[in-house]
């Protein structure tokens, strides 16, 4: 099995490989887990395989580092012997969950986290370490998630939901909001005076200012304004003063 | 830029840009480490690190949960990187801002066609994926990679051309005083997308005690190196 696992796990690295608004990450789960399905029956074109690998290619949408687990459970289900409906229900039922938890504890916490005090460090003089140190550090976490989830899968089959419960998962998802929070917090104000250090203070009050005027924008008018809108419309009227103030 | 250098950093944006969503999803597709590493080829790290703290506050606006439709800024910070190489000074921060974000709009917007492209393709071959041939299965899969690896070289291949067509043609327009407001527009946009997607993100919840606490931890240790 543990070729297969590994093979598994390597396919769950292109999970959105082939990302679309049809079946979204269907097609690489269904890649994952057809790595994992090779010992089922594969006589003919109505054999469990078959049937199995297209039931792993239907739509699936969650948090691509925790797909392993439904790509896993998935997978055991089919080995024992679950009923088709059964398999469709847990995939279906596993999108929601794997998606908030995903979205907490990684693009929500460890991700800004990371990230914000990467930003701190480059703003104290850091320079290039700080960015190799983010990679080094968040990938340990990656793909040790990536690892546990298609792991914890594989183990629980059907009775997957009771990984969820992992007390290291939840309470990561706990800690990651205060510590992202804290985290760019510090990072704000350091990389606000490492951007504006070249400036004259005229120019660190005017920036002050519009960046102000910024935040009140994106703050209070969320999906009408957004931050590349906010830049660009900030860049075209920069450029046409730079051009006019000679 | 010699065509070595190019050549370097039209595969680095390439990788970069397929990390994003595609393949393997490590974060170099992170404006920090895309810029850094743009920096470190083109032998100007300190280009690198400063676009990379302007695109990583402008990607701070960005949370990529569902399908939602957002800039990639990957690629966009190595062509502002090559940019900000090609223009001295404040013209080079100003301008490598302005092209990174000409270029991460590019991104953005092939990224849903390939999705949209890729729905196509997958809609058309639903009947051979119901017969669960892995063959078929594999082939749209390793399809959909390939085709993001050729989006991903041209949006950083035409970020690329404007990072070499456009400084010389605006270095005579732009006076240095005026370079240096593109500049301090770049980074107080960065600055307030920084801000205000971290607070997004944080809610009003208790994580706004521990960011009010962060903040304030940032402005003493700021003004203290001052």
């Amino acid at each position: 099995m543990k070729p297969r696992f590994g093979r598994a796990l390597l396919r769950l690295f292109a999970v959105q490989g082939s990302y679309n608004y049809e079946r979204m990450l269907g097609l690489g789960v269904g890649v994952a887990e057809e790595a994992l399905l090779r010992g089922l029956p594969a006589d003919g074109s109505a054999s469990p395989y078959r049937a199995a690998v297209a039931r792993g290619a239907h739509f699936f949408n969650a948090h691509p580092y925790l797909a392993g687990l439904a790509v896993g459970a998935a997978a055991r289900a089919e080995h024992d012997g679950a009923p088709a409906e059964l398999v469709e229900r847990l995939r279906a039922a596993l999108c929601g969950p794997l998606g908030s938890i995903g979205d907490r504890l990684v693009w929500a916490g460890w991700l800004p986290l990371l990230s914000g005090l990467a930003l701190a460090a480059i703003s104290l003089g850091a320079g290039w370490t700080a960015a190799v140190a983010f990679l080094v550090v968040y990938n340990v976490g990656h793909v040790a998630l990536r690892a546990w989830a298609l792991r914890e899968g594989w183990k629980h089959g059907v009775r997957v939901a009771s990984a969820l419960n992992n007390p290291i998962l939840q309470r990561g998802a706990v800690l990651a909001g205060p510590a992202m929070a804290c985290a760019v917090g510090v990072a704000l104000p350091l990389a606000a005076q490492f951007l504006a250090a070249s400036f004259g203070a005229w120019g660190r009050a005017v920036i002050a200012a519009a960046a102000g005027v910024g935040f009140l924008g994106l703050y209070f008018l969320p999906g009408r304004l957004t931050g590349l809108r906010l830049a660009l419309g900030f860049a075209a009227l920069a450029l046409v003063a730079g051009w006019i103030w000679q | 830029m010699s065509l070595e250098v190019l050549i370097a950093l039209l595969g680095w944006g390439t990788l970069v840009g397929v990390d994003l969503v595609s393949l393997p999803q490590m974060m170099i597709a992170r404006p920090l480490v895309a810029g850094t590493v743009a920096g470190a080829i083109l032998g100007d790290l300190d280009a690198g690190l400063k676009l990379g703290v302007i695109f990583e506050l402008l990607q701070y606006d960005i949370l990529p949960v569902g399908a939602v439709r957002y800039p990639e800024y990957g690629p966009a910070t190595v062509a502002a990187v090559a940019t900000a190489h090609g223009a001295a000074g404040a013209l080079g921060l100003g301008l490598g801002a302005v092209v990174g974000l000409v270029t991460g709009l590019l991104g953005g917007v092939t990224m849903h066609l390939l999705r949209r492209i890729n729905s196509r393709i997958v809609g058309a071959a639903s009947a051979a994926l119901e017969s669960g041939d892995p063959r078929v299965l594999v082939r749209l899969h390793v399809g959909g990679l390939l085709r993001d690896f050729l989006r991903a070289g041209v949006v950083t291949a035409l970020g690329l051309a404007v990072a070499w067509f456009v400084p010389p043609h605006v270095t005579g327009v732009l006076t240095p005083r005026g370079a240096t407001v593109v500049a301090g527009a770049a980074v107080a946009a960065a600055l307030a997308a920084g801000t205000a997607g971290t607070l997004r993100l944080v809610g009003r919840g208790p994580n706004l005690a521990w960011f009010a606490a962060g903040l304030g931890g940032g402005v003493v240790v700021a003004a203290w190196l001052r």
